[in-house]
């Protein structure tokens, strides 16, 4: 039973920790003109 | 220009600060978000892009022409302008390490109105952030 819970938290944590390993562009910054 | 900025695809904010003319732009983690097209939206919204930041994580590869890049998705690569930074990374072509970069991705030629957004974005490495 313990062993089934483990194997379970393990998929969700894996399931949170993977998209935000993966390669992605993380943030832009724009320096502009002419902006009223 | 928030709005309208705000549309394109793979955006999930838009922070515009008036006083120094900055706008940051948080991706959402599809990544579908394009920078080319994130430029061109902004002028087409009538304001001039002076210069375009990026902060991304991804592989280091080397292009069909042999030129070094980062890849941030399996359908996109940004090269990576010639530079100590980069030159510091070419150990990492083809290797699992992924790194997290920051660069500059655009700036308006000094002295023209307008810049040429439609030439190919090079990206050239301010930092190099992260080695994993």
């Amino acid at each position: 039973m313990n062993t089934k819970r483990v194997a379970l938290l393990v998929l969700l944590g894996s399931m949170v920790v993977v998209p935000v390993a993966q390669a992605q562009i993380k943030h832009i910054e724009m320096r502009v003109e002419g902006m009223t | 220009m928030k709005k309208h900025l705000g549309r394109q695809a793979g955006v999930q904010t838009v922070e515009v600060s008036l006083i120094d003319g900055k706008v940051d732009v948080t991706p959402k983690e599809d990544g579908q978000i394009d920078p080319a097209q994130l430029l061109k939206a902004t002028y087409d919204s009538g304001v001039s892009v002076a210069e375009l930041d990026m902060t991304a994580r991804g592989k280091i590869v080397k292009d069909s022409s042999g030129s070094l890049a980062i890849q941030v998705a399996p359908n996109r690569s940004f090269v990576l302008a010639p530079n100590e930074l980069s030159k510091e990374l070419e150990p990492f072509v083809d290797s699992p390490t992924q790194v997290t970069v920051r660069g500059q991705l655009y700036k308006k030629p000094a002295g023209k109105k307008k810049g040429d957004t439609s030439a190919p974005l090079k990206l050239s490495i301010l930092e190099v952030q992260k080695k994993e």
